[in-house]
């Protein structure tokens, strides 16, 4: 009777010592996760009183509050994109590290590519027209070296004659 | 050495008319539209604060009151510029249904307290307990003013010391019925 009840005791304590170790594990997981989705959100947001700081990389007083703001509204359950409506709401979309693909920011989107096609098309046409021009001059000079060199054969062979006469 | 030929040069030509014209409309085409924050025109963000005197204030209480609201900080050298402005524009305006309200951030209590015994604090100063009411109202530094009509939207923003001359603009501005200039 004592071995089973001593049995049972070791038991609950057990059970209840896994169970606050998987809870005290859960929100450990569960804090890492905010802290993530703020690092996460904070490079998506630029400091506004900053020069080309994102919040999570500003030490101002501004982004310190940006940053415990995202905090508290990822705790009351709040998503990414409402975080970042609720800045762009306030701020504007220049707030965002990387502004939405929409209306005159597309130039900002495509420009880059733009400019490598365009560039890189320059190039290749520089290119190809420096090569056939080299070819032309190489095709040139081909033509003219047998009349150099007959013209120089021609004076060697006058040359002779002057010598054997 | 040609390295494109004629309608080549044509096309390149046109092609970086265009990309001069669309940076041209991103840099001078919005400018008649430009508002000084994307609030201005909407319903000012409601906030409770808790005045130094220990009473608590709620925006959405003054509905039919136009309100002139202020971020100041004791450190900021423009907000003791427009200090005096302030206080005169509040005597000024006092009983006619305009309310000053001084939202101090970024600031220790002290020295917010002390500020205001040197400048005056006439109408209600609070700290704001989160440092949330700035970041709703998107400031970005101190001092910087917003002027909200009866009905409760912001009007206009205000970045920089006020003068008596720029308040009574934008008060008389928030009086006014709204025209959908915006």
């Amino acid at each position: 009777m004592t071995n089973s009840s001593t049995i049972n005791t070791f038991i609950l304590y057990t059970f209840l010592f896994m169970a606050t170790l998987i809870a005290l594990q859960t929100q450990s997981l569960a804090q890492g996760s905010i802290d993530d989705q703020v690092k996460e959100i904070s490079a998506l947001l630029m400091c506004p009183v900053c020069q080309g700081q994102s919040i999570g990389e500003s030490n101002s007083n501004l982004a310190h509050d940006m940053r415990e703001i995202t905090r508290r509204q990822l705790e009351e359950g709040k998503s990414k994109e409402e975080i970042l409506a609720y800045f762009v709401n306030s701020y504007g979309e220049s707030i965002l590290a990387s502004p939405p693909p929409k209306g005159i920011n597309w130039l900002l989107w495509l420009l880059p590519g733009v400019a490598i096609i365009f560039g890189g098309l320059g190039i290749t046409l520089y290119l190809y027209n420096s090569q056939g021009n080299k070819t032309k001059e190489q095709d040139t000079s081909k033509k003219i070296k047998p009349e150099v060199d007959n013209d120089y054969i021609k004076k060697i062979e006058e040359e002779l004659e002057k010598g054997d006469s | 050495m040609k390295i494109l030929s004629t309608s080549g040069k044509i096309i390149v030509l046109i092609i970086i008319l265009s990309l001069i014209s669309l940076m041209g409309y991103a840099i001078f085409g919005s400018r008649v539209n430009i508002k000084t924050s994307p609030l201005v025109g909407t319903v000012a963000p409601d906030f409770a604060l808790k005045t130094f005197d220990g009473e608590d204030l709620k925006l959405s209480d003054l509905k039919g009151k136009t309100v002139l609201l202020n971020f100041w900080a004791s450190w900021c050298m423009p907000c003791r510029q427009e200090a005096e402005a302030l206080e005169k524009s509040w005597q000024k305006y006092k009983g006619k249904d305009v309310v000053f309200i001084g939202v101090n951030v970024w600031d220790e209590n002290s020295n917010a307290l002390s500020y205001l015994n040197k400048f005056g604090g006439g109408y209600p100063h609070g700290m704001d307990p989160n440092e949330e009411i700035q970041v709703d109202y998107g400031v970005g530094g101190v001092p910087e003013t917003f002027f909200i009509d009866p009905s409760g939207n912001i009007r206009d923003k205000f970045s920089g010391p006020l003068t008596e001359q720029i308040i009574d603009y934008f008060v008389l501005k928030a009086q006014q019925p709204q025209n959908n200039e915006s």
